[in-house]
């Protein structure tokens, strides 16, 4: 974008939030979002804030993914932008075989500690592995918690980034996967980790 | 405040329609007032949008109707506006001639350029022009009224139509 590009559309984005404040009460910086539509999973919904990135969702539409967004965001205007561009390539790259890990930066904000907790320990399941509901509840500290765990992972905002699709059952069965079970095989097989 | 629809549908077209509004009227707070008419009017008409029709290029519609209006309107005051200013220079009958008026004792509107022009003149020029004008006087009178005499009340009034006259033809 040139200089001047830049400034329209600066200028373009400061009449949609006039608009959102006038209309509808919501100020302050926006919640931006993208779409994925042709993955090998499905269609895809990405939305970040300035903190980082807070959804990726498997979604059946663009309308129902903006509905949820202003009912997590009651207060924000809500807008989509190419601003997640580089979400999308890195999941393009991922989707793709290139590589599999992400530089993105995520928001977890609005999450309980243990929550948080075995999210972060899911991250460290590296891609072509797998680990279970009770032996991620143990590294999270709370090794009963096993269904605690398997709550945590389905509340999971950041799908894919965050990959709750590497935490399977004990017994080597695949569990429950918000994108469906169809999903979270392809993504195992994708990385090796299922044959 | 509206319901979620109408963020609903800022939320997907709005950066759009603003681009588009913006290139329409290049003007950004009126960009600002088109782009909150368009979806408001949108969110009042969205149960008339068949389901299944293209929600976008409807968007569309109702921004450029709005920009052209809005345009139409501001070129329809512009033209009222220069024909009121235009009439406001219209020559008043006794420009031609230095007849005594008395047709004219009402201030016509359609005159406005022309007296604002007389008030500006020299004070005995204005005195003469207007009790010739607009009390019909002759010469003799306005001598009368004014001091002086029928001659230097007709150099006056003279005097006075040939400063209006070169900038009213």
């Amino acid at each position: 974008m040139t200089p001047s590009d830049i400034a329209e559309d600066r200028a373009a984005r400061q009449l949609v939030r006039r608009a959102f404040e006038r209309l509808t009460g919501r100020s302050g910086e926006p919640v931006l979002y993208a779409l994925m539509d042709d993955t090998p999973v499905g269609l895809i919904g990405l939305a970040a804030v300035p903190a980082g990135l807070r959804r990726l969702d498997y979604i059946r539409g663009e309308d129902p993914f903006v509905e949820r967004l202003l009912a997590l965001f009651p207060d924000r205007p809500v807008e989509r932008s190419n601003a997640l561009d580089p979400v999308r390539r890195e999941l393009e790259r991922y989707f793709a075989g290139r590589r599999f890990t992400f530089d993105t930066r995520v928001d977890l904000s609005g999450l309980t500690p243990f929550q948080r907790k075995v999210l972060g320990e899911t991250v460290k399941v590296r891609a072509g592995h797998y680990t279970t509901y009770s032996q991620l509840a143990a590294k999270a500290g709370r090794p009963r918690a096993a269904r605690a765990a398997g709550n945590a992972l389905h509340d999971n905002p950041v799908a894919i980034i965050v990959p709750c699709h590497r935490v399977l059952r004990g017994d080597g069965s695949l569990g429950g996967y918000a994108g469906g079970l169809d999903a979270k095989a392809w993504l195992l097989r994708h990385e090796g980790a299922l044959l | 405040m509206v319901s979620d629809a109408l963020s609903l549908l800022l939320a997907k077209h709005g950066l759009e329609l603003a681009r588009h509004l913006r290139r329409l009227v290049r003007d950004d707070d009126v960009a600002a007032d088109l782009l909150q008419d368009t979806f408001l009017r949108a969110h009042g008409a969205l149960s008339r949008l068949r389901p299944g029709s293209n929600e976008r290029a409807w968007l569309y519609r109702i921004a450029t109707n709005a920009a052209l209006n809005h345009i139409r309107t501001r070129a329809r005051e512009a033209a009222a506006l220069e024909r009121h200013a235009a009439e406001c220079r219209t020559p008043p009958a006794w420009l031609a001639d230095d007849s005594p008026g008395g047709a004219h004792t009402e201030p016509d509107p359609r005159h406005t350029a022309v007296w604002a022009r007389v008030a500006a003149l020299p004070d005995r020029q204005r005195i003469a022009l207007t009790l010739r004008v607009s009390d019909a006087c002759d010469y003799d009178e306005i001598a009368r009224r004014m001091g002086g005499t029928a001659a230097g009340a007709r150099a006056n009034v003279h005097q006075a139509l040939k400063t209006l006259r070169k900038e009213f033809r």
